[in-house]
């Protein structure tokens, strides 16, 4: 009686299953008070419509006939599935493809495509005078520090 | 004609082969789903998926194990599928609930309570433990069996076929109390 009590209390407070099935068989299968609280099989049949009260099958196997296609041998079926093998190892195969696919674009995109042609450096740079608004303007000419580069800033002769 | 020689007929797709299996399990696939879902149009819909899909895929099925259990599992698959789809169904035409009905709908003459139904007791339960109490009683099925059936452990099905005897019997003990006391 005492350990019935324990065992209702382990199980509503324990939600693990396997928990549970093993109270189940450990004690409530064999313990006569927590059976005599469970539904019998006779109770359970007589709340449940059994094989015996459904009826009879007759429309049944009318609505499924009438519903069914025309008759094709199922082992006909698993042949031609079988034949059609390719088309389930065609989908990896694709996939596969369109991988190495995006692989090559991807390191082919991220590379430079034309590469830079160096410009062979001036020795010299001249400009004999530069004109703005028809008046001989103000020039400037830099040149960044091992670089290349040249900057002309021309402004108007104030 | 023994159950090898039906499921060797369907095979190849003979009619009359695919008569005698409803004949063989109609009924019970058919009480599976009534208990189920508690609705005669529904088992009955659900009962005529079952053997279609039975017959299209019956190459799939493992000679090794029960014929019963494996058109028991499709039947209680479809039983779920028509229980998700009913529910989608209530939540879409629960905004309406509050509209005037145009005619006030009356039950059939001819189809109401001509069949059985299960006990409304059964509605505390839920689909899984439904299935699991309707096969222990109607069909003698153990935990082990119950578990090919729901495809869960047999653990699991143990515990769902004993909160399901737990459940209704204290409903039943309920009621006798409440007859005896008024």
């Amino acid at each position: 009686m005492r350990s019935c009590s324990t065992v209702d209390v382990l199980y509503a407070v324990i939600p693990l299953r396997r928990f549970r099935d093993w109270l189940i068989r450990a004690h409530m299968e064999r313990c006569p008070r927590c059976q005599a609280r469970l539904l019998s099989r006779d109770e359970a049949q007589s709340l449940l419509v059994g094989p015996d009260r459904v009826g009879g099958v007759e429309d049944l196997w009318r609505r499924i006939s009438g519903a069914m296609e025309p008759a094709a041998p199922v082992r006909g079926r698993t042949a031609e599935a079988r034949s059609g093998w390719w088309r389930w190892a065609a989908v990896p195969a694709m996939a596969a493809a369109v991988t190495l696919g995006g692989f090559w674009l991807l390191r082919n995109v991220e590379k430079p495509r034309f590469e830079a042609v160096a410009v062979a450096s001036a020795e010299r740079f001249e400009l004999d005078y530069v004109k703005v608004a028809g008046a001989p303007a103000q020039t400037f000419v830099y040149q960044p520090q091992g670089t290349d580069a040249v900057f002309v800033w021309v402004s108007k002769t104030p | 004609m023994d159950e090898g020689d039906i499921i060797e007929g369907c095979l190849r797709g003979s009619l009359v082969c695919q008569k005698a299996m409803v004949e063989a399990y109609g009924t019970l696939v058919l009480s599976v789903a009534l208990n189920v879902l508690a609705n005669r149009q529904d088992a009955e819909d659900v009962s005529q998926e079952t053997f279609l899909q039975a017959f299209r895929h019956l190459d799939r099925y493992d000679p090794g194990r029960s014929f019963k259990t494996w058109l028991l599992t499709i039947a209680y698959r479809r039983s779920l599928d028509m229980l998700r789809k009913r529910r989608r169904f209530t939540q879409f035409t629960a905004r309406a609930r509050y509209e005037t009905p145009v005619a006030v709908e009356r039950p059939d003459p001819v189809t109401a309570d001509a069949a059985p139904l299960p006990s409304r007791l059964l509605e505390v339960l839920s689909p899984r433990e439904r299935t699991a109490l309707c096969l222990w009683a109607n069909d003698g099925y153990a935990a082990k069996d119950i578990s090919a059936v729901l495809g869960c452990s047999a653990s699991t099905a143990r515990v769902y076929l004993f909160n399901a005897r737990r459940k209704i019997k204290a409903l039943l003990e309920n009621d006798h109390e409440i007859l005896q006391h008024g």
